[in-house]
């Protein structure tokens, strides 16, 4: 017998990584973003400026699925958040890589063990994930700090190794919350470069960051949230002009 | 066991084994009880005493003693004297008797062998007297069945182990919770990785029941060498041979069990905890 052919998985097969239609979300009784509509293509970088308090964070929430919509309609990489089990929630994350705005990691473990966790979750051996790991960790710059335990790194090495753990698992969809946080600006713009660069395998992006400058590091779609309510922005400038 | 038996988590093992030392200990205690009672039960059911009623005198004496050699389930038998009934009396009564006070005593002390349930020994040993010209009085302790004393103490001893072992269990299971606690942000980047809660919980229960095999090992182990001291230390005459012939293979059942109570204890503990934690992790707001 054919399976049913579910329209959330086909949106998924088509590109489309992220859609929100009409979404309310929030926590407890306070309601933080309201009415949202949000596409984000497969291969896009979308980066979402807005000031403090704004609602992006838990806009990147909602979309790493750990908020549940209040109203309207979010798919997340072929899963509807709202009606979706626990385990296919589950899943969905294990194809997000997830760059928060206050990295939690295990502290007592080394920067390159934590990078390594989502390739050690899905059962691979260490002689076979320890070279991507290496690439991953000359990739964001983190050197050799990634033999010391994450207690000890600086809050830019704890980025960077947020980052790179974000991308170990090959990731559909990357979200980074506040990622240049306590950089230099040199250093905030080559990373956000180096997450404009994931779109080139296929990934889907979504930066959110108070600092609307670095939306020229990258060719990307600008949205502005404000008081919970996210309007996109004029087109940057094509993609050739930053090759 | 690298990262579970450093700082907070050593604290943690030893609380955990001074649980099941302490499980495996009221275990052994409930055994020792066994041992204590079954010993008298053994020692009351074995004996008796023939109260002769005819022939008369001396001659009466001799005559059921005689018959005695003879009779069923009698391993001995010995005519109790005015002395030995003067020290019986003294035990019973609490002040010293004296045996020159004492008539003379148409009563025999008889040694009983192990007869199956609902025998009739004393029908067996009256018709072997009766045989032999005597009539007698056969006076066994009354049959209590596990309604006696003993019985009543041994099941005590039985249910209060189990009930301690159970609040043992319990304080394992919440010392495993500090271990869950302590490896929250384990599960926390686990749930962001897309681990399920079995995923999260079952790495951190996988973990406290290592550690609480390992607690319930060293507590168990301690237990036993502590009970075997204290039988040395209070028996006298203890040696290696008397220890294994009284040791039966149930009394090592405390101490084998306590590993294994206390790693189920722990896993359970720390997997509520962490299935907990990856829940407020999992879905905000």
């Amino acid at each position: 017998m054919a399976r049913p052919i579910d329209p959330d998985q086909q949106l998924f097969e088509r590109g489309v990584f992220v859609r929100l239609t009409g979404v309310d979300a929030g926590y407890g009784p306070a309601t933080v973003l309201v009415g949202l509509d949000f596409e984000v293509r497969s291969g896009e970088v979308a980066i979402i400026t807005g000031p403090a308090a704004a609602g992006k964070t838990t806009l990147t929430h909602l979309l790493r699925l750990a908020l549940i919509p209040r109203a309207g309609r979010a798919v997340i990489l072929g899963v509807d958040a709202a009606r979706s089990r626990p385990a296919a929630r589950a899943r969905v994350k294990r194809r997000i890589g997830y760059v928060g705005e206050n990295p939690v990691f295990v502290e007592h473990w080394s920067a390159f063990d934590n990078i390594a966790m989502p390739l050690k979750m899905t059962g691979m051996k260490a002689a076979d994930y320890e070279p991507d790991v290496r690439e991953l960790v000359d990739f964001v710059g983190l050197g050799g700090a990634s033999d010391l335990a994450v207690e000890k790194l600086s809050g830019a090495e704890r980025r960077r190794a947020a980052l790179a753990r974000a991308l170990a698992g090959k990731p559909n969809l990357i979200l980074a919350d506040d990622p240049t946080a306590g950089m230099s600006p040199g250093d905030g713009r080559r990373i956000v470069r180096l997450l404009g660069e994931m779109r080139r395998v296929g990934a889907a992006v979504v930066i959110a960051t108070q600092d609307e400058t670095l939306a020229d590091c990258a060719p990307m779609n600008r949205w502005r949230i404000e008081r919970g309510r996210l309007t996109p922005v004029d087109e940057g400038a094509p993609a050739e002009a930053y090759e | 066991m690298r990262n579970a038996l450093t700082g907070v988590e050593r604290a943690l093992f030893w609380t955990l084994a001074f649980a099941a030392f302490a499980a495996a200990a009221a275990g052994l205690a409930a055994r020792a009880v066994d041992h204590a009672t079954s010993g008298y039960e053994r020692a009351r059911s074995g004996y008796a005493i023939v109260r002769v009623l005819a022939p008369d005198g001396e001659a009466g004496l001799e005559a059921a003693r005689a018959a005695l050699q003879h009779a069923p389930h009698v391993t001995s038998a010995e005519p109790m004297t005015t002395g030995r009934a003067a020290e019986l009396l003294a035990q019973w009564g609490g002040s010293r008797v004296s045996a020159a006070d004492m008539p003379q005593l148409r009563l025999i002390e008889i040694d009983l062998a192990p007869s199956p349930p609902r025998t009739d020994v004393s029908g067996d040993i009256v018709a072997a007297l009766a045989q032999g010209g005597v009539t007698a009085q056969v006076i066994e302790a009354p049959d209590q069945g596990g309604g006696g004393w003993a019985g009543r103490m041994r099941m005590m001893a039985f249910w209060g182990s189990i009930a301690f072992a159970l609040v043992m269990a319990v304080i394992i299971s919440l010392g495993a919770r500090s271990l869950a606690a302590r490896r929250r942000e384990l599960v926390t980047v686990m749930t962001d990785l897309g681990a399920t809660r079995g995923q999260a919980a079952g790495r951190i229960a996988d973990e406290a029941a290592i550690l609480g095999l390992y607690a319930g090992a060293v507590g168990g182990a301690l237990a036993g060498l502590i009970a075997i001291s204290l039988l040395f230390v209070a028996t006298p005459g203890m040696n290696v041979e008397t220890l294994r012939q009284m040791i039966l293979p149930v009394d090592f059942a405390p101490i084998l069990a306590a590993p294994f109570i206390a790693a189920l204890a722990a896993g359970a503990g720390a997997r509520a905890a962490a299935g907990y934690f990856h829940g407020q992790a999992a879905r905000l707001g």
